[in-house]
């Protein structure tokens, strides 16, 4: 959902947040952001989203069909919460990449992985999504879990995951959509306009992190759009699952 | 939503008691990779459960094919999970296997050999000191209550049969049963007897 308006300086803009900039600065801005809140990612997750998000991620697991032997990227993986459970499936013959564009927070996930045991199988890798520096036909699965909304090209970063998917792999995005109750539509505007920044400035000192969190959730695809943007990147059997009244969905597109 | 939490946090429990057992994640490592799909007819849930050598992983739906699918009613898995003889109980004819049931088994047989060491447990909490007089404690306590019960038991059947005569005796019960046998055999030579006395004084056989 690249915004194609013209900035002063002719060059296209996209949004950041509610705010316009020049594509070229989105991806050092969002950096910046996550390089703000890497250190307590995982206790800021838990405290906003009332521990849900295991739950959000669980499902993921369940959708992705991941077996032993299977090659698996997680991109956006942050601190690797989803990437530690995919070590344990694909098993000592698998192998998992854990990707990130944003270097701050690959190192706590690494570090974090590292602690828990968890080697063998799983390599880290500083790459941007829009250009997955992997072979084409590569990987049996693909997730993507609160990442797409981050990027500047979506679709380039959809197309790009289509290239590195075998055929017959899966992706899988799990990201914040749009509510399908009006009430709580109503509620989580609220929660997410006043509480959410407050938390940020009491636990991180960083409310402007949290504020864009909220913003970029705003104007971010919905659940139609998403889908049919995986559709025309050329992903076949697109579907997508509501949860928590659709605060958060997540898409799933085969290879064909 | 609600399902999936209540089952992370059986796995959490599950797999924090399989870490009690020196050996069950080691025999679990085995099974790493194998999906088993549980599936209850009455009431319809379904479940999977994906060993590992870190513990149980449960699911309520699992994108990839199950390599063992134990398809039952709830009291009969109920059964399963109780039973020292599961091989009868999948056998009886409300239980459907389907797959390599030797995945199944091999789980069972690791739930059913497991040797909690719930003082190395309590040990991380309460200390080295503690911990051995607590369980020293606890163990008397409960050998002498496993007596007591015993000994009641005991007590209240030689009451009831020998002293107040409300119930027989189990050896005079034996007695009694095995006098009812021999009545019954003899009652059933005698109309045997009969039957074929009948038929011998019959007419229309002699002819």
């Amino acid at each position: 959902m690249t915004d194609q308006r013209k900035g002063s300086d002719a060059e296209p803009t996209t949004h950041f947040g509610f705010k316009n900039v020049p594509q070229s600065q989105k991806a050092e801005k969002v950096a910046e952001v996550f390089h703000s809140v890497a250190a307590k990612y995982d206790l800021m997750n838990d405290v906003l989203s009332g521990g849900m998000h295991r739950l959000w991620k669980r499902f993921t697991i369940e959708l992705s069909g991941v077996r032993t032997g299977n090659r698996v990227l997680d991109i956006a993986g942050g601190t690797g919460d989803l990437a530690a459970k995919f070590s344990r499936l694909v098993g000592p013959t698998g192998q998992v990449v854990l990707a990130d564009i944003n270097g701050s927070m690959l190192k706590v996930g690494r570090d974090r992985l590292l602690d828990k045991g968890v080697a063998d199988n799983i390599e880290f890798v500083q790459a941007d999504a829009e250009k997955l520096p992997f072979p084409d036909n590569h990987f049996d699965c693909v997730t993507i879990a609160f990442g797409l909304r981050n990027v500047t090209r979506k679709e380039d970063a959809i197309r790009s995951m289509l290239r590195v998917l075998k055929p017959g792999g899966r992706l899988l995005v799990l990201e914040f959509s749009k509510p399908t109750n009006a009430l709580m539509s109503k509620v989580y505007d609220t929660y997410s306009f006043a509480f959410m920044p407050l938390m940020g400035k009491l636990i991180t000192n960083d409310a402007e992190s949290y504020r864009y969190l909220a913003e970029s959730i705003r104007m971010h695809p919905d659940q139609e759009t998403l889908k049919s943007m995986m559709v025309e990147a050329g992903f076949d059997r697109v579907t997508y699952h509501n949860m928590t009244s659709g605060i958060v969905a997540l898409h799933r597109g085969i290879k064909p | 939503m609600l399902l999936a939490g209540l089952l992370a946090g059986v796995e959490r429990g599950l797999n924090r008691v399989l870490r009690l057992d020196s050996t069950a994640l080691a025999r679990l490592g085995h099974l790493n990779g194998k999906v088993i799909a549980v599936d209850c007819t009455r009431p319809a849930l379904q479940l999977f459960i994906l060993p590992s050598d870190e513990g149980l992983l449960l699911a309520t739906q699992w994108a990839a094919e199950a390599d063992c699918t134990l398809r039952a009613p709830a009291s009969s898995l109920l059964n399963l999970a109780l039973s020292r003889n599961k091989t009868a109980i999948l056998h009886s004819p409300q239980v459907h296997l389907e797959g390599e049931s030797a995945v199944l088994m091999d789980l069972a047989a690791v739930l059913q050999d497991l040797e909690l060491d719930w003082e190395y447990e309590l040990s991380r909490w309460l200390g080295p000191v503690a911990t051995p007089l607590i369980s020293g404690h606890l163990r008397s306590r409960a050998q002498w209550y496993q007596q007591g019960f015993a000994s009641l038991n005991q007590n209240l059947a030689e009451y009831l049969s020998e002293e107040a005569r409300t119930l027989v005796g189990e050896r005079e019960a034996q007695a009694r049963f095995r006098e009812l046998d021999k009545a019954k055999i003899d009652l059933e030579r005698l109309e045997a007897r009969f039957e074929r006395l009948s038929r011998s004084l019959d007419p229309s056989d002699n002819a």
